[in-house]
């Protein structure tokens, strides 16, 4: 039973209007309590943005930098509010992330111009995992308001020989706009695509881990942008236009019509010819 | 690590205050807020799939007769939001499910075919079939604007469907047209819906008129994901 409802809950969430993410969840809570855990896990929410007061930066929230109430900056690696016995990373892992979360501001700074980002580490047994978090809210149109969040959770297997490790990613990239203006009414668009990939690739000097995932974020963030654009676009614009014809549908048939009479006409031209 | 990671999944519960009452009491909420979060799920429910929201809802709750009861005026709001359209006998035409032909008691009327049916709101189907008379001031008008947005809906939209209905307030005749369009493909993961409403208010001596609109799209997306489009003018 128990089962049947998480999956019940998550083909609703696949349903229900993803711009109200985070009421839907709570109401979903409220009505099968015992299915918390499971779905705080399992459903991607926005990114929520915190101050690090020591390192004056900001840095992302979400359930991989949680311990308790409080939330680990990846820049002072310190725990907001403080916490005396918070998870912390190994310290190879430590630096590894530190590392990371340099290369990946680069990066946001390149694709994003602006927006926050954050990466967290965690040790497994047999390698470590990692979550790679950027938001960025549009500020470029006043009227359309907009947001990106993007989450890339990755789990590395280190190979016993040390040489080669695979990799696993699942990304979701949140995509919002919204307009509401008397003259054009609402336009709501928004939602997630979730992807995954798994890949075996070499470590050493030139290719460490952290170059081997920054290119399959940037992969992954690059082939995502693609599709959201798409379907965002292309798609709900092909579907709109099934339902309401701008043109009246006699023309449009009429116009086929045509079409298939000098299609035809062509064809026998053609084959004329051959003869 | 792994074990720290099951240890914060059992804090997890105290993190955010909405789940905090819950974890803290370990009550239960009343049957009166399931009812409220179940018929808020099924009203959100996108085109074409009220039946999988339905069924998802009725597991979660898993108490059938709560369903029935308390979430009963949420399957017929949903059905007269989305004017869902409906094959009658006797007409060639299906008739909307609207707020505008909603005669209580679960019945509508189609003054088209100048009959009122009971509407089975889960079943989707009507049955009970009675005569209906339309007021005769405002039915020469009604029928009127019927024919061109027959005529105008079969030119602008694929699979549409529009009902007209009369109705006389404060000594106006006001009637109100409704157009419905869908394309529904699940196995393409997208469903979409149309909907147009159009309000013109006029006195009988028709010194003046007065028209309103409001045009609604949706597409839901969900190969891999969740993506809604909703505009409303």
């Amino acid at each position: 039973m128990a089962e049947q409802q998480f999956d019940c809950a998550l083909d609703l969430m696949r349903r229900l209007p993803p711009q109200e993410i985070e009421k839907n969840l709570g109401d979903l809570i409220d009505l099968v309590p015992s299915l918390c855990e499971d779905l705080l896990s399992s459903v991607d929410q926005p990114l929520k943005i915190a101050q690090d007061k020591e390192a004056g930066k900001d840095y992302l929230l979400c359930d991989y930098n949680r311990d308790g109430d409080s939330y680990r900056s990846p820049w002072s690696n310190t725990y907001y509010p403080p916490l005396e016995d918070g998870s912390m990373p190994s310290e190879r892992l430590r630096k590894l992330e530190l590392d990371a979360n340099h290369a990946f501001d680069q990066y946001r700074e390149m694709y994003f111009e602006g927006g926050v980002s954050s990466v967290y580490f965690w040790d497994l047994e047999h390698g470590f995992a990692g979550v790679i978090l950027v938001k960025k809210t549009g500020d470029g149109s006043k009227k359309i308001k907009g947001c990106w969040d993007s989450i890339h959770v990755v789990e590395v297997q280190e190979k016993s020989s040390g040489r080669m490790s695979h990799y696993k990613m699942t990304s979701t990239a949140m995509l919002w706009l919204q307009t509401n203006k008397a003259g054009s009414g609402t336009m709501n668009l928004g939602g997630s695509l979730t992807r995954q990939i798994e890949l075996d690739g070499p470590v050493n000097d030139a290719n460490p881990h952290l170059v081997n995932i920054g290119r399959m974020v940037e992969d992954m963030e690059n082939k995502i942008r693609n599709t959201l654009h798409e379907i965002y676009f292309s798609k709900t614009k092909d579907i709109v236009n099934s339902l309401r014809s701008v043109q009246p549908i006699c023309e449009t048939m009429q116009q086929q019509l045509l079409k298939q009479d000098l299609a035809a006409a062509l064809q026998r031209r053609h084959t004329k010819g051959e003869n | 690590m792994e074990n720290s990671k099951n240890d914060k999944s059992t804090k997890l519960s105290a993190t955010q205050p909405k789940y905090l009452n819950m974890a803290s009491d370990g009550d239960e909420i009343s049957d009166q807020e399931k009812v409220q979060i179940v018929s808020d799920f099924i009203l959100h429910s996108p085109p074409g799939e009220f039946n999988e929201v339905f069924n998802d809802v009725r597991k979660l709750l898993n108490n059938d007769d709560l369903l029935k009861e308390g979430a009963s005026g949420a399957f017929a709001q949903y059905n007269k939001d989305q004017l869902i359209p409906v094959r009658i006998e006797n007409s060639d035409n299906l008739v909307l499910i609207t707020e505008y032909n909603d005669l209580g008691n679960n019945r509508f009327f189609d003054p088209r075919s100048k009959q009122s049916f009971k509407y089975d709101h889960l079943r989707k189907e009507a049955s009970e079939y009675q005569t209906y008379v339309p007021d005769a001031s405002s039915e020469p008008w009604r029928a009127a604007l019927d024919t061109e947005f027959i005529e105008y809906t079969k030119n602008h939209y694929k699979d549409g469907v529009c009902s007209v209905v009369a109705r006389i307030n404060s000594g106006n005749i006001v009637l109100t047209a409704c157009i419905e369009d869908h394309q529904f493909q699940p196995k393409n993961y997208w469903n979409g819906r149309w909907r147009s409403q159009w309000s013109i208010a006029f006195n009988s001596n028709c010194t003046s008129a007065e028209i309103r609109g409001i045009l609604k799209a949706q597409v839901h997306y969900y190969e891999e994901g969740n993506v809604q489009l909703l505009i409303g003018l």
